[in-house]
């Protein structure tokens, strides 16, 4: 049980990070009209986008659909 | 305030309020590393790992403390309002001294186990049916994911992405990650402490935060019944100049009213950028600035000045006998009204 948890929150991680290249190399260029030329903070988002992935593909797939 | 993400400057009151907090943190744990083993007995002597984990452990539940005494600290008396400005830093630090703590209890119980480090964490006691000896790392686990979830969207894109509602919202998990860290310290260092002074000091702190925001909650006001449709707000001579006062609204957000150079203006008491109490800001330059991170609005529009976009909802005000009249009706926000002229 304890060996599937690590493994299971090893792969949320895992895609987290995906997500996070994703998003901050193209997705928030598209959504946040803000963002464009600014990528100092970028890294700053990381973690949050790590932790919220889910959330943050559903987010993000709101507003492109906004926009 | 920022049109675009760019690396906020700091100035000498955040520059001050940055060094102040982390020169007490490294004070509180100089003195507990360096200075209190000299103190401690001499047959219960404290090793390196476990002096680590408490002195990191009882500064980030201290720091966690303040951080939520500092909100109706402010309401209560306007000094306080300067611990405001600058909580994000705060909180960030205190997600930082949580994890250090965490990692030290990590090495020192877990380093060597034959097992996976994590699964060994997860898997070594699971007695959940037990006050005594109950796992008391689910709640500190519990408590640091809160610390690191906040703390990581901490940055004002969050703010915008996530709604500020939905921001707020997951911000206030911040009780329920104190609550968790109370119950750690509760059933885990409490259980084997050899004097008191940790019991005494930990509950001595919940009740401070609790009575805090209980004298916090007393102090606003019930809100006015309007006659003819109108709120009396208090007399106009009762502002101060550059200052507001607030008024609650049945069933909607308070109202701001703030006196600037012989005239009264009205906005909603709630910043724009990230809920903010306006109404405990005072006028800077002409333009009212949210006292947590300095947004600004024109007083008789409730508009950020360019190139800002941010707007207010403004309100109506008329007088009547040297008492000041709300209309509790919000206009849209950045409507103009003709500031009320008083002296």
């Amino acid at each position: 049980m304890a060996a599937t948890i690590v493994h299971a929150a090893m792969f949320y991680g895992a895609v987290g990070m995906g997500v996070a290249v994703l998003f901050l190399l193209w997705g928030i260029d598209r959504i946040d009209p803000t963002a464009p030329g600014a990528y100092a903070f970028r890294p700053l988002l990381i973690p949050g986008l790590v932790l919220l992935w889910p959330f943050v593909l559903l987010r993000w797939a709101v507003l492109e659909f906004r926009h | 305030m920022s049109a675009r993400y760019v690396p906020v400057s700091w100035n000498t009151s955040k520059l001050v309020y940055d060094a102040l907090l982390l020169a007490a943190i490294g004070l509180y744990i100089g003195v507990y590393l360096w200075v209190a083993p000299s103190f401690q007995h001499a047959t219960l002597p404290l090793d390196e790992y476990s002096a680590r984990m408490a002195a990191f452990g009882t500064c980030a539940f201290f720091l966690l403390t303040l951080i939520l005494c500092i909100g109706p600290a402010a309401r209560l008396d306007r000094r306080f309002l300067p611990l405001l400005y600058n909580r994000r830093h705060f909180g960030v630090l205190t997600c930082a001294v949580a994890l250090t703590h965490a990692n030290a209890a990590f090495e020192w119980y877990f380093s060597y186990s034959p097992l996976d480090p994590y699964v060994a964490l997860l898997a070594g006691n699971t007695s959940f049916r037990q006050l005594s000896g109950f796992p008391f790392e689910a709640f500190g686990i519990f408590g640091l994911g809160i610390l690191l979830l906040l703390a990581a969207t901490s940055h004002d894109f969050w703010l915008a992405f996530l709604t500020p509602r939905l921001w707020k919202a997951l911000h206030m998990g911040l009780y329920a990650g104190y609550t968790a860290v109370v119950l750690h310290v509760a059933l885990g260092a409490l259980q084997t402490a050899h004097n008191p002074l940790l019991a005494v000091v930990m509950t001595l702190s919940v009740v401070l935060v609790a009575s805090l925001h209980v004298a916090a909650s007393r102090k606003s006001a019930l809100p006015a019944e309007p006659e003819d449709g109108w709120i009396p707000a208090g007399p106009w001579d009762s502002i101060p100049d550059g200052r507001a006062i607030v008024v609650p609204i049945a069933d909607a957000e308070p109202v701001a009213i703030f006196r600037y150079e012989g005239r009264l203006s009205a906005v909603t008491h709630v910043c724009a950028h990230q809920n903010g109490p306006l109404g405990e800001g005072s006028v800077v330059l002409g333009c009212i600035t949210c006292p947590w991170h300095g947004f600004q609005y024109r007083l008789e529009d409730g508009c950020a000045p360019p190139p800002y976009t941010e707007k207010l909802a403004t309100y109506r005000l008329k007088l009547a006998d040297g008492m000041v009249l709300l209309d509790p009706r919000p206009n849209p926000p950045g409507t103009y009204v003709e500031p009320l002229r008083v002296a």
